[in-house]
């Protein structure tokens, strides 16, 4: 309604026709919204009377819907009488709690009765209800601290003796002294620290720890079923008349309080709910599968870290044998070299301008790669679930970053920006699920005496064909390639003529990669390339790769995918990070001399430094966890195990409960310090 | 004030939402099976296996979960298990699970099993029957399967002495899928002893035609199974049922030289001149992709139990005379003493209401079998059904003439094992038999290393 009148007095007289039509329009818009939701309640309805599991879904929802608005209402209706109408709100509040706690003893089977028909079901709770009103009632009477303390503490008292009493035999506790006596001097201990933490008096907190440490150390430490009605009394009295002289000792609020609490409230009904999910769906679970990690594999019996230790000794999650093979693996190799050019080339940059290592100068380039390929040498060397997992993290991060952000870069203010953009975002919308399957497609191999149907076969084997046929197409694809060698070489020498070495770097790298690519196709090396294998005969068959199921690479072709995937979610981000750097800070470098890239090095990079640390973390949270992809395309054959698939396997199919849950464990505790950072970092922002 | 009422309550709302969602299957689940034990009828319901029935149990419902999940034996389950409620005033419902071996153990620990799972790994059976999951048989379904079933098949339900499992389905896997008319446009000779059969695979690789074998062992989730089924029919062919049996049972380690002897010898078989895999590789290959490269013409022979008929190409035609037809023959043994492997699935009951367990006791007849073969054919569209029983009784008419040699070789069998894989625990029958039996073939590791490898692996 706001709006509307806000419009009709900007509007005025002069320009009723378009105030009319857009009304028209609104209208038009709500009937068609009314009458959407009309025909939905009515297909819902109609679907629930023919079906009879939609039927008692809706039932319940409806139930529930209902219960909990209800509840939710009626909370705050009782709170909105803290002000004024104390006495009631206390009688209510109270009487709600004593209520509570007889449907809690009752539903447990606990007191006398249970069982037995509805009569039993009311009484415990009328009677719960009854006492604790009263008692909250009463004590907004007097403001006394002596009459106080004495009535509370009887109440306590008296509802102690009638719990017990009430408790069946079945429940009564052969009292284990030593465990009530430590667990109500540890939790006195921790109450009386919580309330000195708060700035309060210890001496409450520590009357509430010790009586929920009797509690827990005579109920929870007892051999049920045992004791005598004594013991029951001493279980039952003792922390009640407790928390009875705790509720005692405190005084009525007067109104300023009142309207304390009656502020305070709503924040806790309105989160209340929210931790009580949280607690018992996340923080539960999560306790509960770290105790199931330290028992066997029947949650049985303790066996201490075991589970734990078995993860770390058994070979198919740490397999460190063969570490020497790295030292002759191709990518290390490569990966030498690369650091011995990086070395040289800082050594020159100290030189120039003081420094060897500096974003943005030429050292950064080769030192990085050169690290990478170093570290997938030595990933390629070992195996196991624990190495696969690092390796995974390594790449799928680095590529995903690197690749998003070189997007977001060349990208940035080009013509057909979005269209690109939309489409490297594309595989976001995908399921992981879904993308495994399309690539198991990509990578498939067939029999070479088949047609390959797999892209990536049917392209290597086809090169094969044309590399060693000798047919048209084969000439025509050797005179273009040579074409391209001698293209780049003339690119190269009109800059080596200019002496302008930077151009000549790209021109350099095409000439010799093409042209090593050239010798080896026309077989001056080699018989050619691509996937083909001469016979002793001499007759040539094409040959596939097998990239899911060849040891160790297979790990890298299912990376593949999820860089394939996450590229464009860094891409998105760091795009609207670089959009959101000042112009005037760019525009005052360039003026300052700085070249394009010294600006991007120099000047964009630091401003986006956060983002990319969140990406980063992002990532290896999600990297860490990686299963759908392992799960779908080789589900851990093949030496591409991770964490999270073999926990699955061993939790639910070889059913080793203790060695699954230690696995969630361990990825648990892989992922805490990046998270707590990511969540540190986010904080310091906002 | 009334309005910043409703706004509020939109959050409960929207909790509450959460919560029914989470909390509605709970209820159609469990809720149904409590007027089961009040059916008043209960006790003296049960027929005397004959099938039909005539028993009102007050729609008491019966859930069932399967691994069988294809359309033709979900359409004869629902049939034949639909008719048997129908007669019965019993509401089945059975729900085929792609991911039973997984989703059973959550339904069980959850506490939430179905009334009656169909097993395929005894092993399973048996662990759930150890863990007190299951409910043994009532003395009137014992009396059933003993009316039916030979010991040989009852033997692997029992656990402990005591049955919980009825076998409601049988697999013959000691079987070679060949067209015969290649075999004759060659001139090759339907081997009878295994020397002749790799004499065969010899000779067949030194002709420039169609490679001798097909194989593939890729199965998702059960990669390696049929690799596991072929060590299995080589240690009962090397060395018999005895060491057969002691292996399975774990009396001889995993790594003896007897058992890796049977583990090499495939590898040895599945040379690339032997072996057409359509994958490319052995290990890439699904095993379901094996029966249209028979049909093609691209190898002569495929070792794959009785169900494969089901994964040949659609209209694929069996044992007619026709020169394009598929037939089998026996995969040959060694030392003349005909054993075979066999497979199946079996039933087993988490509760003993009287309603699961007239179920059970229809489950164990000769008629249910017959029923579902016959509502099976049907669903294929009148070839081979893919569903086999041993049941004694049945009329032989509801079978192809296929199937007919299938139960034909079954009765020759002297020796009759159950896949040793699915008796092993699950670490080593559904883990690593299966993926360092994978890994051997894919030659990444020797026989040497998987074998001791997997006894490393085995519990206990």
């Amino acid at each position: 309604m706001e709006t509307l009148e806000r419009i009709e007095a900007d509007g005025g007289p002069d320009e009723p026709a378009p105030l009319e039509s857009e009304a028209a329009a609104r209208d038009a818009r709500w009937y068609f919204q009314a009458g959407a939701a009309v025909a939905t309640i009515i297909g819902l309805l109609y679907w629930a009377v023919v079906e009879e599991k939609i039927r008692s879904t809706l039932i319940t929802v409806v139930i529930t819907v209902v219960a909990s608005a209800g509840l939710w209402i009626a909370a705050n209706v009782l709170f909105d009488q803290v002000r004024s109408r104390w006495a009631t709100f206390n009688a209510i509040a109270f009487g709600l709690l004593g209520a509570v706690l007889g449907v809690l003893l009752h539903g447990n089977g606990i007191t006398v009765g249970s069982g037995s028909g509805f009569l039993p079901w009311v009484i415990g709770p009328l009677v719960g209800a009854a006492v604790l009103g009263t008692l909250g009632y009463v004590m907004t009477r007097t403001q006394d601290a002596n009459q106080r303390l004495m009535i509370a503490t009887g109440t306590g008292l008296a509802a102690g003796i009638l719990i017990a009493v009430a408790v069946r035999e079945q429940f009564q506790p052969g009292l284990d002294f030593v465990a009530i006596v430590v667990y109500t001097a540890i939790l006195a201990a921790i109450g009386a620290g919580i309330s000195i933490l708060l700035k309060h008096s210890p001496v409450g907190g520590a009357m509430i720890g010790a009586a929920i440490g009797w509690i827990v150390g005579a109920w929870g430490g007892a051999d049920l079923g045992d004791g005598s009605l004594v013991e029951s009394l001493v279980a039952t009295v003792v922390p009640a008349t407790l928390l009875g002289a705790r509720f005692g000792m405190t005084t009525d609020p007067d109104y300023a309080e009142r309207v304390n609490i009656d502020t305070h409230s709503r924040a806790t009904i309105f989160v209340g709910p929210a931790i009580l999910f949280i607690f018992a769906m996340l923080v539960v679970p999560a306790i509960r599968t770290g105790y199931l990690s330290l028992l066997d594999r029947n949650s049985e019996e303790f066996v201490d870290g075991e589970n734990y230790g078995s993860v770390f000794t058994d070979r198919n999650s740490l397999d460190v044998d063969n570490w020497t093979d790295m030292f002759t693996s191709v990518p290390f190799l490569i990966g030498v070299v690369l650091l011995g050019i990086a070395v040289v080339v800082g050594a020159a940059m100290k030189k120039r301008t003081g420094r060897a290592v500096e974003i943005g100068n030429p050292t950064v380039g080769p030192l990085v790669v050169g690290l990478l390929l170093i570290s997938f040498g030595a990933f390629t060397a070992m195996r196991g679930t624990l190495i696969n997992n690092l390796w995974w993290v390594v790449v799928v991060t680095f590529f995903s970053t690197a690749l998003g952000l070189a997007i977001a870069v060349l990208a940035d203010g080009r013509r057909g920006e979005r269209v690109a953009k939309s489409i490297i975002f594309m595989p976001m919308a995908i399921s992981l699920v879904g993308a495994s399957i399309i690539w198991r497609f990509v990578y498939l191999a067939r029999d070479t005496s088949t047609e390959q149907t797999g892209v990536m076969n049917a392209l290597w084997v086809g090169l094969g064909r044309l590399s060693t046929g000798s047919g048209l197409p084969t000439l025509i694809v050797t005179v273009v390639l040579a074409i391209c060698v001698v293209l780049a070489l003339i690119f190269l020498s009109n800059a080596l003529v200019k002496r302008e070495y930077g151009r000549a770097i790209v021109p350099a790298i095409l000439t010799v990669s093409l042209g090593w690519f050239f010798i080896r196709f026309v077989g001056i090396i080699g018989d050619g390339v691509g996937g083909f294998k001469i016979d002793d005969d001499g007759t040539v068959s094409g040959q596939t790769i097998f990239f899911v199921q060849e040891v160790p690479y297979a790990n890298f072709w299912l990376m593949v995918i999820m860089i394939w995937i996450q590229t464009g979610f860094s891409m998105v981000i760091l795009s609207s990070a670089i959009k959101a750097v000042p112009t005037e800070l760019i525009e005052a470098a360039k003026i300052d001399g700085a070249t394009e890239s010294q600006a991007f090095w120099r000047v964009v990079l630091p401003q986006i430094a956060t983002t990319i640390g969140v990406i980063v973390t992002t990532l290896i949270v999600g990297v860490m966890k990686v299963f759908d992809i392992v799960k779908v395309t080789t589900n851990g054959q093949f030496g591409t195990q991770v964490l999270a698939n073999n926990m699955f396997d061993e939790a639910f199919n070889r059913v080793n409960i203790g060695k699954g849950a230690a696995l969630a464990m361990l990825i648990f505790f892989s992922v805490l310090p990046v998270m707590i950072f990511n969540i540190r970092k986010m904080q310091q922002e906002g | 004030m009334t309005k910043r009422w409703l706004k509020l309550a939109a959050v409960p709302i929207a909790l509450s939402f959460v919560a029914a969602s989470c909390g509605s299957d709970d209820e159609s689940g469990g809720g149904d099976t409590t007027p089961d034990t009040a059916a008043p009828a209960a006790t003296d319901a049960p027929d005397d296996g004959g099938g039909g029935g005539d028993g009102d149990f007050g729609g008491a419902t019966v859930t069932i979960t399967g691994p069988e999940r294809d359309d033709p034996s979900i359409a004869s389950l629902n049939d034949v298990l639909g008719a048997f409620g129908e007669a019965n005033n019993i509401n089945i419902e059975y729900t085929g699970d792609a991911d039973w071996e997984a989703n059973i153990n959550t339904q069980v620990q959850g506490g939430n099993p179905p009334n009656i799972s169909y097993f395929p790994q005894p092993g399973k059976l048996a662990d759930f029957a150890r863990a007190g999951n299951l409910k043994p048989l009532t003395d009137e379904v014992n009396a059933t399967v003993d009316e039916f079933w030979i010991d040989g098949f009852q033997l692997y339900g029992n656990v402990d002495g005591v049955q919980y499992g009825i076998p409601a389905k049988t697999d013959l896997k000691s079987l070679v899928w060949y067209q015969p008319q290649a075999f004759a446009d060659a001139g090759y000779e339907v081997p009878t002893t295994f020397a002749e059969f790799t004499a065969l695979i010899d000779t067949m690789a030194a002709a420039d035609g169609p490679k001798p074998l097909c194989v593939g062992i890729e199965s998702g989730q059960a990669t390696g199974w049929t690799y596991t089924d072929w060590v299995e029919e080589m240690v009962l062919r090397l060395h018999g049922p005895d060491v057969y049996d002691q292996w399975v049972n774990h009396e001889i380690p995993f790594d003896d030289p007897q058992i890796q002897e049977a583990m090499q010898a495939p590898v040895d078989l599945w040379t690339e001149d032997n072996v057409f895999a359509a994958a490319g590789s052995i290990a890439a290959t699904s095993f379901a992709d094996n029966g249209q490269p028979l049909v093609d013409g691209q190898c002569y022979m495929h070792r794959q139990a009785n169900f494969f008929a089901g994964l040949f190409p659609e209209g694929t035609v069996f044992a007619d005379g026709s020169p394009e037809a598929v037939d089998v023959f026996y995969f040959p043994d060694i030392n003349g003493d005909r054993p075979v492997l066999t497979a199946g699935i079996f039933a087993a009951a988490f509760d003993d209401d009287p309603a699961t367990m007239a179920v059970m006791n229809y489950i164990a007849t000769a008629d249910y079998a017959e029923k579902r073969q016959a509502a099976q054919t049907e669903a294929v569209g009148g070839g081979l059904s893919g569903y086999l029983s041993a049941a004694l009784g049945q009329d032989p008419n509801v079978y192809q003439p296929l199937e007919q040699s299938f139960l034909a070789i079954l009765a020759d069998a002297q020796i009759a094992r159950f896949d040793g894989s699915d008796l092993m625990p699950a670490d080593v029958g559904a883990g690593t038999f299966w993926s360092e039996g994978t890994s051997l073939v894919n030659g990444d590791v020797d026989v040497a290393t998987a074998a001791e490898r997997i006894e490393a692996s085995w519990p206990g």
